[in-house]
């Protein structure tokens, strides 16, 4: 590193340069500021080439604000769109190496500050430009080719800031558009274990943090800076129900983290073996037996719900960290998930939601479904909230009607009741047979076993018998 | 290597004006400084002459109705760093010093995660400066919570109360149950005269506390703060400033 006019190291990641010390400022609140990274083929690009589009460096008044935008060009085997904003996310850090240079914020809120010390040292930005693309290579050796273009202009910089903008609306686009299967690991975060020692958050793109605070991409970035820190990767490992969201990864943290207090976490499962709750979550879910349905109630929310609790008194007893079949704590922001409490029925199972609740996720709530969900002005109680869903005949309706049935013509009833012998199945081409039916006898359930076993199913509907009163 | 003086004591004692003279006095002998205001009646901005400051509260609440939109239009974007530039945006530079103020508590729901992205800005902020002096509130709320972690010098404020003692006293307590490390205790007993002076000293003694100084009432003090003048501003040659002079010293800053 001997060849760069200032020093290098992590040591200057938190470096304040101050007003007083400050040579010029680059962007910020002030002015503008942007930086972006691109992937481009390898022959477009001259490595470690730097080029600046207005003043340079020398050219430039102590004491004065300019306009600046900094693009970068990377090439390489690797190297493909979507690792651009991984790729992005590092010139905060790579830039505050650089000894007497300031970098705060990201996109197209970039904020910089170069120091007296620095800037009597050097007079282009050349040499800066170098010393941030030999820190991405040596650091992320996938990285092959490097080159920068620093803008100083007001023009300029606007027209690189509205085509930037385009740019990273697409690849915003992108990222909503990530889900459990398009990627190899999910992010674990045990931040919360020093309240409630066996809560194991896991969080997948289609499952943000019930805190709402961590989405996948946090994990992501902060189990690369710091892989031993309280975020880190959990490798999906076998995908052993789609539906649920069970993953044998997975279950293999959560035995580790809650040192054995229990085996599996299903990630989109609201009754068997459902994600842990800490008492940080935004919302707790909490299942109405009466109309065999789910309600949500958020933190914001004063009021009661219709089993008579209210947010608080389900936050107390839902947090510590444990599975609580029959409550779940969620972030918001997983109601927008595709796969939303999807073993159970989805939003099909939603009964109840706060107005304000109802009114901040509008837009996620299937239109199908969004009036036959009450909220605290349909129903307060119980007998309101049954009424409210029959008037609106809401699909857990069906399930009441199926579930009377059953009670009146008990005689008759026709039951699933396979023995409990072991099928050998082929796992290849195995076809679903028809379930033997037996008539009569009231026996105690169900039992299947498949062994070696391959099913798909399209729909599945199961409910519970009711008992006769 | 950063030396971090953090002054608390109970409300009303002159935790406050003792920061604000130590900060004067500092930034004058030319220490590079960070001011902290960890209090939540943000009392040091006013007393050092400093209006309308921002707060790390306002740019933690900022963040986190950034965090809690329910569809966030960037799932990617740099947390960290979009804090970091709030509260570096935030950061008062006065002639001298640098000022910081914490503000107001956190609001309901989960701060988990900012205030640990907050821990690793504050550390990594604190080693710009040769010294931080931070006014803090007799609970060391901050310092519990780990915002704030070790502290080289905890200086305890006393008026000539029984009760101001006591506090000293369930604070030295408080630091015993605290992750941070803290490496000396002591107690300035403030707003003293000639007629209480022979027993503070004395039950600072039976108490075993380090007094490391004693700051007369300023009839100076108790001008400027009629007339609405910053504590900034006092002369040279005042009681408390002289005072104050003499407890640096002694710190060996
Ligand atoms: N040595 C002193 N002489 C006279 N007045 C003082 C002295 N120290 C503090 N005061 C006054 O006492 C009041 C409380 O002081 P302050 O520093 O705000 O206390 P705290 O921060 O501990 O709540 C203020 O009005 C202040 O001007
Ligand atoms: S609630 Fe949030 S901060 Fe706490 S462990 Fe889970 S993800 Fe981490
Ligand atoms: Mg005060």
């Amino acid at each position: 590193m001997a060849d760069f006019p200032f020093e290098i190291s992590p040591m200057f990641e938190g470096e304040r340069v101050r007003k007083e010390g400050m040579f010029v400022e680059l962007g910020g609140p002030k002015s503008l500021g942007l930086e972006l990274v691109r992937a481009a083929d390898m022959d477009a690009i001259v490595d470690d080439q730097v080029t600046i589009v207005g003043p340079d460096l020398k050219d430039m008044e102590e004491g004065k604000t300019y306009p600046w935008a900094m693009i970068f060009n990377i090439g390489g085997e690797l190297v493909e769109a979507d690792l651009e904003s991984v790729v992005e996310r590092r010139v905060h850090d790579f830039i505050n190496y650089c000894q007497g240079i300031m970098h705060l914020n990201q996109r197209y809120d970039v904020w910089m500050r170069v120091s007296k010390d620095t800037a009597g040292k050097m007079d282009s930005f050349e040499p800066f430009g170098r010393a941030v693309m030999m820190l991405f290579k040596t650091e992320l050796p996938f990285i092959e080719k490097m080159q920068v273009t620093f803008y100083t202009e007001q023009a300029e910089v606007e027209k690189q800031m509205t085509e930037a903008k385009e740019i990273f609306k697409a690849r915003d686009a992108r990222t909503k558009d990530l889900h459990d299967e398009d990627v190899d690991v999910f992010y674990g975060c045990t931040l919360c274990q020093s309240f409630a020692p066996t809560n194991v958050c896991v969080v997948s793109p289609d499952r943000v943090s019930l805190c709402g605070a961590i989405n996948w991409f946090d994990g992501r970035a902060a189990a690369k800076v710091d892989p031993e820190g309280p975020q880190f990767e959990i490798a999906k490992g076998e995908l052993l129900d789609a539906v649920t969201g069970e993953y044998t990864g997975v279950n293999d943290i959560a035995k580790k983290l809650s040192a054995g207090e229990f085996d599996k976490i299903k990630l989109h499962s609201f009754f068997d073996s459902p994600h842990t709750s800490c008492g940080c979550f935004e919302v707790v879910g909490f299942y109405i037996p009466e109309v065999d349905g789910i309600g949500w109630v958020n933190r914001e929310y004063q009021g009661m719900s219709p089993n008579g609790i209210g947010f608080s008194t389900m936050a107390g007893q839902t947090g510590g960290g444990k599975q609580i079949v029959g409550f779940l704590g969620i972030g918001v922001n997983y109601f927008y998930s595709p796969k939303f409490i999807q073993a159970d029925g989805g939003w099909n199972r939603v009964v109840w939601l706060p107005s304000i609740l109802k009114e901040k996720i509008d837009e996620t709530i299937p239109a199908d479904i969004k009036d036959k969900i009450a909220t605290e002005n349909d129903a307060t109680d119980i007998a309101s909230l049954k009424a409210f869903l029959e008037a609106k005949n809401h699909p857990v309706v069906a399930t009441w009607v199926a579930a009377e049935e059953e009670e009146e013509e008990e005689e008759e009833e026709e039951e699933v009741a396979v023995a409990a012998s072991p099928m050998m199945m082929p796992a290849a081409g195995f076809q679903m047979p028809a379930m033997p039916m037996m008539s009569g006898g009231s026996g105690g359930g169900i039992k299947l076993t498949f062994k070696n076993a391959k099913i798909t199913i399209d729909k599945m509907i199961i409910s519970q018998k009711k008992e006769k009163k | 290597m950063t030396k971090v003086i953090a002054i608390t004591g109970k409300g009303g004692t002159g935790k406050t004006a003792v920061a604000a003279l130590m900060i004067r006095y500092l930034s004058k002998k030319g220490k590079f400084l960070l001011a902290v205001d960890a209090d939540a009646d943000t009392n040091l901005p006013e007393t050092l002459g400093c209006e309308n400051v921002k707060t790390v509260g306002d740019a933690k609440e900022s963040l986190q109705v950034e965090i809690k939109k329910p569809r966030p239009d960037n799932p990617d974007m740099n947390k960290e760093s979009i804090l970091k530039s709030k509260v570096y945006e935030i950061i008062e530079e006065m002639p001298g010093y640098d000022l910081l103020v914490m503000g107001r508590p956190e609001g309901t729901g989960c701060y988990c995660y900012v205030n640990n992205l907050l821990r690793g800005i504050m550390d990594k902020l604190i080693v710009n400066y040769d010294i931080v002096v931070i006014d803090a509130e007799a609970g060391l709320e901050h310092f519990s919570r780990k915002i704030l972690r070790d502290i080289d010098d905890l200086i305890v404020v006393t008026d000539a109360s029984r009760r101001g003692f006591q506090t000293a006293e369930r604070i030295r307590e408080l630091v015993s149950e605290l992750d941070s490390n803290v490496g000396r205790i002591h107690v300035i007993a403030n707003k003293v005269t000639d007629a209480n002076r022979q027993e503070i000293v004395k039950l600072a003694g039976d108490l075993k506390l380090n007094l490391i100084g004693v700051i007369p009432l300023d009839p100076k003090i108790e001008e400027m703060d009629i007339k609405g003048i910053p504590l900034f501003e006092i002369p040279d040659d005042s009681v408390a400033a002289v005072e104050i002079e003499k407890i640096v010293q002694k710190l060996g800053l």
